[in-house]
């Protein structure tokens, strides 16, 4: 299970979350718990995100949800020295993280504290929103 | 049979216009039809790239500018989709669905907030099911295009271990095109000095990395390859294309197999001459006289190059050190100015400069013994142009 913590940025992004659907619940609602999954295609184990309707990889509509550990290592980063979103603002300059997840897909996620580095480890967690929804981040 | 731009008009590049879009598109088109001597009543087919709330949607121009045409298109408000509209226009020609195409892009950006912010209009494609068209995630935020260009980027540099420094050849290749074009916005020279102390904007981007967004209007008519011969403009004959590539392995920024957002990492070549593309044109990479390319972000050019088999991937940035892509070089890019300099036309000024050159028509910039000119993107579409 991944560290739940609250959003250390300002206001509430859960306005800029995906509207969610009958296929993406699962997701948003195991993560608010603290729990990342991912969709694992049935027929050849792959798994994709973001959520799809069938494997891009063989086609296979039939799945299950895969959980993960959350550990994996930084595939690309770029650092935001301009502000596009109120929320983040306090957090300048930050890091966005593109992590190759060590049992599942590349996700992205904001690097919580120090300074990143192609191929550094990095821990899954999730920041929950004030007025609910949550994201992940990493810790390096 | 084969189509042919038999004319070109522009409203030239504009930080902030007074003008309407409206205004804008009527003075490109005039001025295309003035170049080819035709009249507004033989325009029979209509194909607009940007709709509003930038620019102005099929209907709405057509009403405004007096057009009756039996054939309207209107594309996606990216940028990528540039040569599939000429495209488009080129097989409703060949098809017979019409006789005459106007290809218009009108667009202001002056009137929307930054691109990336949420008061502009694309902000919430970032919250697309599947997450933005450059990967904007902005609940991680991981906002604004040049955040996935920034990935790719340091992927890229990463991969193939180059010098972060060597970028900036791009950026000062085009600006001092630029300072021979009267229509590019930014025409200072630039030294290496001042791209190193450019302001970082997303790291590893500065701000002369980026384009810079203008109010402008491009428009453009196709005829049959025959009758264009017969108008009063020398005609720029499409040779050859191919159309926009998607899917799982395809993300706008990098060459295939660079593995940012979910592509997958592989090690992929280049088909070069044996792209579509240059088949149907029946030439070589080596035979393209000026490439001009989708630069919302300079690393885009070299991840063209790299795409279309000029070069090998990972060796762009060598490959263009030495002035190779100047004006006098092996292969001119985006002697316009492009999006860095002339400013971000969603890749209508770069065609407005493929037609004067391959015209002869381009000044100080002219390319002597040009017979082929080229556009292309990142995303594997491509027009191949002759004189």
């Amino acid at each position: 299970m991944l560290e739940l913590r609250d959003f250390p940025g300002a206001g509430d992004p859960a306005r800029l979350l995906p509207a969610q659907s009958a296929e993406s619940a699962p997701f948003w609602n195991m993560l608010a718990q603290g729990h990342l999954m991912t969709q694992a295609c049935s027929r050849c184990e792959r798994a994709r995100h973001p959520i799809a309707p069938i494997c891009p990889h063989c086609g296979s509509a039939e799945f299950g949800w895969r959980p993960l550990r959350g550990s994996g290592s930084v595939h690309s980063w770029a650092r935001y020295r301009r502000s596009y979103l109120p929320e983040f603002e306090p957090l300048m300059p930050y890091a966005v993280l593109c992590v190759a997840l060590d049992d599942g897909p590349r996700m992205f996620g904001r690097l919580t504290s120090g300074t990143p580095e192609i191929g550094m480890r990095v821990q899954a967690v999730v920041e929950c929103f004030a007025g609910g929804g949550c994201a992940i981040a990493f810790d390096g | 049979m084969g189509a042919a731009i038999a004319g070109a008009g522009g409203a030239g590049f504009h930080r902030a216009s007074d003008s309407s879009v409206a205004a804008l598109a009527e003075q490109a088109v005039s001025a295309a039809l003035e170049d080819c001597g035709l009249e507004r009543s033989d325009v029979d087919a209509l194909l607009v790239h940007i709709g509003s709330p930038r620019g102005l949607d099929y209907d709405e121009m057509a009403t405004l500018l007096g057009l009756d045409v039996s054939y309207a298109l209107q594309t996606w408000s990216h940028g990528r989709f540039a040569a599939s509209v000429i495209i488009n226009a080129a097989m409703a020609l060949e098809q017979g669905l019409a006789d005459c195409a106007l290809c218009v892009a009108a667009f202001k950006n002056s009137t929307q907030a930054r691109i990336g912010m949420e008061s502009h209009a694309a902000f919430f494609e970032g919250m697309r099911e599947g997450g933005g068209p450059h990967a904007e995630t902005p609940y991680a935020g991981l906002a604004a295009p040049i955040g996935g260009a920034a990935l790719s980027t340091q992927r890229y540099l990463h991969r193939y271990g180059i010098e972060r420094e060597k970028l900036g050849a791009v950026a000062l290749a085009q600006r001092a095109a630029a300072a021979l074009n009267p229509l590019a916005v930014l025409r200072e020279p630039l030294s290496a000095a001042d791209y190193a102390s450019s302001r970082e904007i997303v790291e590893p981007l500065r701000l002369l990395d980026c384009s810079l967004p203008v109010d402008t209007a491009v428009a453009l008519i196709l005829v049959r390859s025959e009758r264009a011969r017969t108008l009063r403009a020398r005609p720029v004959e499409i040779r050859g294309f191919q159309g926009l590539h998607a899917g799982p392995n395809e993300f706008i920024f990098g060459a295939p197999g660079l593995g940012v957002n979910q592509a997958d990492e592989f090690d992929w070549q280049p088909l070069g001459a044996a792209e579509p593309v240059f088949r149907r044109a029946g030439v070589t990479p080596a035979e393209i006289g000026t490439l001009h390319c989708y630069d919302g972000f300079s690393p885009q050019v070299l991840w063209t190059l790299e795409r279309f088999g000029f070069c090998a991937p990972g060796e762009a940035a060598d490959w263009i050190a030495g002035g190779r892509i100047e004006l006098g070089g092996e292969l001119p890019v985006n002697t316009s100015g492009g999006h860095l300099s002339e400013g971000h036309s969603n890749g209508w000024g770069q065609t407005l400069e493929i037609v004067r050159q391959l015209r002869g028509e381009a000044g100080e910039r002219q390319i002597q013994g040009l017979d082929l000119g080229m556009w292309a993107t990142t995303l594997g579409d491509a027009v191949i142009y002759g004189a």
